[in-house]
């Protein structure tokens, strides 16, 4: 694979990431846009315990996940009496918070950015990007993602049926959050240098539309969404400057004709049954 | 018999002008590719376009003239959106498919924070036409370059003279927090040059600030207007700063104004023609000397045509320092014995690299051109005064550590 395809492929596995780290908050009906802000506090974080305190990579992005982990259950909880698009600006607002935190944080260098971080390898990121995404495919074979499913379609209903709503809500809070601080701390070893300008409203926006496009029903579908986004603005540059406009109107496009996302269920029963029939 | 020999004589003659005519071919075919990462979309379009016209006018003239010693100059022109991550794979994508001879960019800081680690990994020269924060190349020795000088070297021949022509006692500080940069120059530069040449920062433990992207900034002006500085030192580009000195103007708060390189742009003269601006700068439009001035009238014409930007688009310091980049390559590639083929790729990187930092008396736009040992450029700069809708230069500076090579 050329070094160029390599690094197209570390940043979809980041990207995946975060888009895994959308779905599973999505999946409780709750929408997040504040995920930059969880990646940024692991990216901060895991950065500081391998160049200041030398601790191993792994360790470290371990210890960021659990740190963001925590965090995300607690901003869950407030973010419990919000629904729809007051969540959405809730978390919004917690985003913008982080990044204006770590940009007068000036021990982690603040607006002049945090470097020092080793290279990681390609297959490391392959290897986190593809752990979480099979844990999220067989958590979506589970029991409990049928709990958060029936939150997600009516948590008043899955409140009578005995169902902890709270709990389901803030755990998936958590686990999203979890996740983000993975992708945040692969992101800094991958680029070896991070600035809060990184962890914007833009990069929750881009997880966001990675499941959009992808599809937001399976987990498979942000795989598909963060190649594309990844990949297609690369692909465009025979259009020059009109590149972007080009990917806006793919993005159009796809809504129109496929509001679930590319990938659906029927679409991978589908897939899954001409493989099966092959 | 004799129908025979002629047509035997023509078929070798023929063969002969087919033979010629193919190596001509393969002459012409033979390409030397230097490639370039400018942001022609995002946020800083306007700068990344017209770099874009000012390489093709470079790259048509150098091929021209004959192209770089018998071979076809291709400047491989890859927009990053100044964002860091497409930046560095832009420059992937040009050692691994293009088999780029060197690199001209990133433009951002940000952008070379991450780009020049892959090119120390990639082991090619990269060079930046504008990053100016300080410290970026010089953490990636030794295959990363800036054709640009360090905002703390220009602070210390802009500040005295700020100070002496104004009479400024006093300043007050205020800068776009979110641009790492301007956040150097306002929070540390400035205040340390200006403490040191006995001018009294009146905000230094709180400056104002604000973000790129703000439309209102009354609040910060009103602030800074209690404070009744002598001078205002505004760390910000210059699309963010025109925001401020035209709240300035409408507050009545008409004080000179000092800044770093991000200043200039013949924009911001035209927001409040009566607030005098200080700023340095390597190059500039209205600038005088045969070299720039023959640069600005060939590449404006090409702008307002090429660039799609509003007419009254200027050339730019990044336009310049671009151009100087790519000159410095194909001078290297012409005189550091660069074969060009592609089994000597990696040797002739290695020799372009070395030749770039022993590079000493280069002549640029500006004035001569070499690097000193952190990868930045030495050059002369100019402090420059803005009045009257045009730049004028005030002070030669040169920013090598002895005052020598410029």
């Amino acid at each position: 694979m050329s070094t160029y395809y390599a690094g197209l492929f570390a940043d979809v596995g980041i990207l995946l990431l975060g888009a895994l780290s959308v779905y599973v908050i999505l999946a409780t009906g709750q929408l997040s846009l504040g995920n930059a802000g969880f990646m940024g506090i692991g990216a901060y974080l895991a950065s500081y315990l391998t160049v200041t305190l030398q601790w191993p990579l792994t360790a470290a992005l371990v210890a960021a996940a659990l740190a963001c982990g925590a965090i995300g259950i607690i901003v869950g909880f407030p973010a419990l009496r919000l629904r729809g698009i007051y969540l959405a600006m809730a978390t919004l607002g917690f985003g913008e918070m982080v990044r204006s935190f770590f940009l007068n944080f000036e021990p982690m260098g603040g607006s002049g950015g945090f470097h020092g971080m080793t290279h990681v390898s390609l297959g490391t990121i392959w290897l986190w990007a593809g752990g979480v995404l099979l844990a999220v495919l067989v958590l979506e074979r589970s029991r409990l993602w049928l709990e958060l499913r029936a939150v997600h379609d009516d948590e008043t209903a899955a409140g009578l049926v005995g169902l902890d709503t709270t709990l389901t809500k803030v755990g998936a809070f958590g686990f999203g959050a979890a996740i983000a601080a993975i992708a945040g701390g692969l992101f800094a070893h991958h680029h070896v240098y991070i600035e809060p300008a990184n962890f914007g409203f833009e990069r929750s926006i881009e997880f966001v539309l990675a499941v959009i496009l992808g599809g937001s029903t399976v987990g498979p579908g942000a795989l598909v969404g963060a190649m594309l986004i990844v990949m297609l603005p690369e692909w465009l540059r025979v259009v020059a400057d009109w590149r972007l406009a080009a990917f806006g109107a793919f993005l159009i496009l796809v809504l129109l004709t496929r509001r679930q996302g590319i990938l659906d269920r029927p679409l991978l029963a589908r897939l899954a049954f001409r493989r099966s029939a092959a | 018999m004799m129908g025979m020999r002629a047509h035997f004589a023509g078929t070798l003659l023929a063969a002969a002008a087919m033979a010629a005519g193919a190596s001509a071919v393969q002459a012409q075919s033979r390409e030397v590719v230097i490639g370039a990462i400018v942001p022609s979309s995002g946020p800083f379009a306007e700068w990344g376009r017209t770099n874009t016209v000012t390489l093709k006018m470079l790259e048509k003239q150098v091929n021209d003239a004959g192209g770089v010693n018998g071979a076809k100059l291709r400047i491989a022109i890859y927009d990053d959106a100044a964002r860091p991550a497409q930046a560095a794979n832009s420059l992937r994508k040009l050692v691994g498919d293009d088999k780029a001879l060197a690199v001209a960019g990133p433009l951002t800081s940000s952008a070379c924070e991450v780009t020049f680690p892959v090119a120390n990994q990639l082991k090619i020269v990269a060079t930046s036409q504008a990053s100016s924060k300080p410290g970026v190349a010089k953490a990636n020795r030794p295959w990363a370059f800036r054709n640009t000088v360090d905002e703390g070297i220009l602070a210390k021949v802009s500040v005295p003279y700020f100070k002496k022509n104004f009479n400024v006692e006093s300043v007050a500080l205020i800068y776009d927090a979110k641009d790492a940069v301007s956040t150097a120059i306002s929070t540390r530069i400035m205040p340390a040059v200006m403490t040191a040449n006995g001018v009294k920062v009146l905000n230094e433990k709180d400056p104002l600030s604000f973000n790129t992207g703000d439309l209102d900034v009354s609040a910060q002006v009103t602030k800074l207007k209690s404070l009744n500085p002598d001078g205002v030192v505004i760390g910000a580009d210059y699309s963010q700063a025109v925001t401020v000195i035209r709240e300035m103007k409408r507050q009545g708060l008409v004080k000179p104004v000092i800044g770093g390189t991000p200043l200039i742009s013949s924009a911001i003269l035209k927001a409040a023609p009566e607030i005098p601006l200080i700023a340095p700068a390597t190059f500039y439009a209205t600038m005088k000397g045969a070299r720039a001035e023959r640069f600005v009238a060939e590449l404006q014409p090409l702008l307002r045509k090429e660039s799609g930007l509003p007419p009254e688009i200027e050339p730019s310091m990044y336009d310049a320092n671009i151009y100087e980049i790519v000159s410095m390559y194909i001078d290297a590639v012409k005189t550091a014995g660069v074969s060009g083929k592609p089994e000597d790729l990696e040797a002739d990187r290695t020799k372009l690299r070395d030749h770039v930092a022993k590079l000493k008396g280069f002549e640029g736009l500006g004035g001569p051109i070499g690097f000193n040992a952190d990868g930045d450029a030495i050059k002369a700069f100019y402090i420059v005064q803005g009045q009257n809708g045009a730049w004028e230069t005030k002070v030669r500076g040169c920013s090598s550590a002895n005052g020598g090579g410029c």
